[in-house]
């Protein structure tokens, strides 16, 4: 459920925490999920991403997954949460709050749309490779959309809120419609890896043809609702026709998990016709024939000069 | 845990009133979480107030929302009362042990080990729900996308690990001046359920506050339905609407 938050940190002030004394200055908004604010701070001249909820129990359930992941990451994996404390906000009323590493990057949407197309095939691969990782540690993203993807640089990715991380078998704790596969009729919310390659596979389509996905779930009856739907939209759209067999199959649930996903997905990336070589655009090929005809005049001028 | 599930879209009209009722569920453990569905308008300053009302006696949640959120909301509401129910039966027993029984006095360190145990329990817990559905001329139109609503509930309920089950119920009844009737008894599955309401007579009345008091005598009469089972060899409750 949207909260209704209404209470907002500004740029410039410092906040400090009510148990551990820890000091952080309030840079900006970055987001806002579903059971907070996250905001980009400051502390001894280095950046981080503050979480602020507005329920302690939501928010710590939150913090102990993130706190079991923790644990479970090898040694030389950087830390993720630094520190948990509660603030005292400007209404005078006190909340939780979460300090994790700041990831700088745009959304997945910008990325391809600044760095090109042709980012789509690497940047869909380490996705995968992400979530392969949860799903080896035995969690279930669970609310896997576009906007709780962040890109850096060539490709990296990373996955930010972490409130429907679930551990398999139980039921998704948060998710977003048009990603659950249950809201498409093709199986349950409990937890396991195929929940998050369905999702996936919806976020290729939610990339490359919002309109039509939008288009399909204000047209369709809740009961006719059903993933071949979604198949033959991305058949039908040229970035997404290389990977429509790959769709198909995670919509049916044919991966065990992201590793036999991401599998799959790289032997794609292989095939030539995955990177589709960019045609030259009519107006270049007008240009060039103009530019030849030009020289061919002057040369011909030039020769009639000299001789 | 027992909730009761209001799907209404403006004031009631007719007999006790519904704040009183929802006290009332709320005094024999059910939470009672209200939902006002909108269409293009909103449902009145009178209509919000109540809806707000309600769910507080009722110790619930109130949303105002649109058709097209309604499905999402139910489904938010619901599981956010089951940790809401928890957390009070939690601080309860915090109370005798601290002193003080908000979780929010604990330092961050223990409190992960308390929402820990309310998230166990809220995943595993039994879980009745029973949907009270205003269906009174204005709210006709709006009829389809509550069953879809109430679909996806089901959906969402049986991802967990602890019986779910729900009933649905819809107001006003009959021309006979029932206040409620009953369309759906427990069940954990709507499979094969083609039509959860029948071609409704919708009739001119919003009898909110009684068809909630029918609700909660429906609970009540299952619980002693089941006890009597058990005692007199499975004999059935016989219980009617």
């Amino acid at each position: 459920m949207a909260t209704s938050f209404k209470v907002d940190l500004r740029r410039g002030m410092v906040v400090t925490g009510k148990w551990k004394q820890g000091s952080y200055k309030v840079e900006r908004l970055l987001g806002e999920g579903a059971n907070g604010k996250v905001y980009l701070v400051q502390r001894d001249r280095n950046w981080f991403a503050l979480k602020l909820g507005s329920d302690a129990v939501d928010l710590q359930s939150e913090i102990n997954v993130l706190q079991s992941l923790a644990k479970q990451r090898q040694q030389g994996h950087e830390s993720f949460l630094y520190d948990v404390d509660d603030l005292y906000g400007p209404d005078g009323r006190e909340y939780p709050f979460y300090i994790m590493r700041y990831v700088l990057g745009s959304t997945l949407a910008e990325y391809l749309k600044n760095q090109g197309p042709e980012w789509f095939p690497l940047v869909g691969l380490n996705l995968l490779v992400k979530l392969s990782r949860l799903h080896l540690a035995g969690w279930v993203f669970g609310d896997l959309k576009v906007e709780n993807v962040l890109v850096a640089d060539y490709a990296h990715v990373e996955l930010v809120d972490y409130g429907g991380v679930t551990a398999c078998g139980k039921s998704i704790r948060q998710f977003t419609e048009i990603y659950d596969r249950g809201y498409w009729n093709e199986g349950s919310r409990q937890a396991d890896a195929k929940y998050d390659l369905f999702s996936f596979g919806v976020l290729c389509i939610q990339l490359h043809e919002p309109k039509r996905l939008h288009q399909l779930t204000k047209e369709m009856l809740p009961q006719n609702r059903c993933a071949d739907d979604l198949v033959q939209i991305a058949e039908a759209s040229a970035a997404l026709k290389p990977v429509a067999g790959w769709l198909r199959k995670a919509f049916a649930g044919q991966f065990t998990d992201a590793d036999e996903g991401a599998a799959a997905w790289r032997q794609l990336m292989h095939r030539r016709d995955t990177h589709r070589s960019s045609r030259i655009p009519g107006w270049l090929k007008g240009l060039a024939a103009g530019t030849a005809a030009l020289l061919a005049t002057s040369a011909f001028w030039l020769l009639r000069y000299m001789l | 845990m027992k909730q009761i599930l209001l799907i209404t879209d403006g004031c009631s009209n007719v007999g006790l009133s519904p704040v009183v009722a929802a006290a009332h569920a709320s005094s024999e453990g059910i939470s009672v979480n209200v939902v006002g569905v909108l269409d293009h308008g909103d449902v009145g300053e009178l209509g919000a107030a109540e809806i707000d009302e309600i769910a507080r006696a009722g110790g619930g949640l109130s949303r105002l929302v649109n058709m097209r959120q309604l499905s999402q909301t139910v489904q938010m509401m619901t599981r956010k009362t089951v940790v809401q129910t928890i957390q009070l039966a939690v601080q309860k027993e915090l109370k005798q042990v601290l002193g003080n029984g908000a979780i929010e006095a604990l330092p961050p360190d223990k409190r992960g080990e308390v929402v820990r145990v309310i998230d166990e329990l809220g995943e595993t817990s039994g879980l009745q729900v029973a949907l009270l559905i205003d269906a009174s001329a204005s709210m006709k139109p709006k009829l389809a996308a509550v069953e879809e609503a109430i679909r996806d509930l089901m959906l969402s309920l049986q991802a967990r690990q602890g019986k779910s089950e729900i009933a649905v119920f819809h107001f006003p009844g009959t021309k006979h001046g029932d206040d409620c009737v009953m369309d759906l008894d427990w069940t954990t599955h709507l499979n094969g359920v083609q039509a959860i309401f029948p071609r409704l007579q919708m009739g001119g009345t919003t009898p909110t506050g009684p068809a909630i008091m029918h609700v909660i005598d429906f609970y009540r009469r299952g619980d002693y339905g089941r006890q009597s089972r058990d005692e007199t060899d499975g004999m059935m409750s016989g219980y009617v609407v």
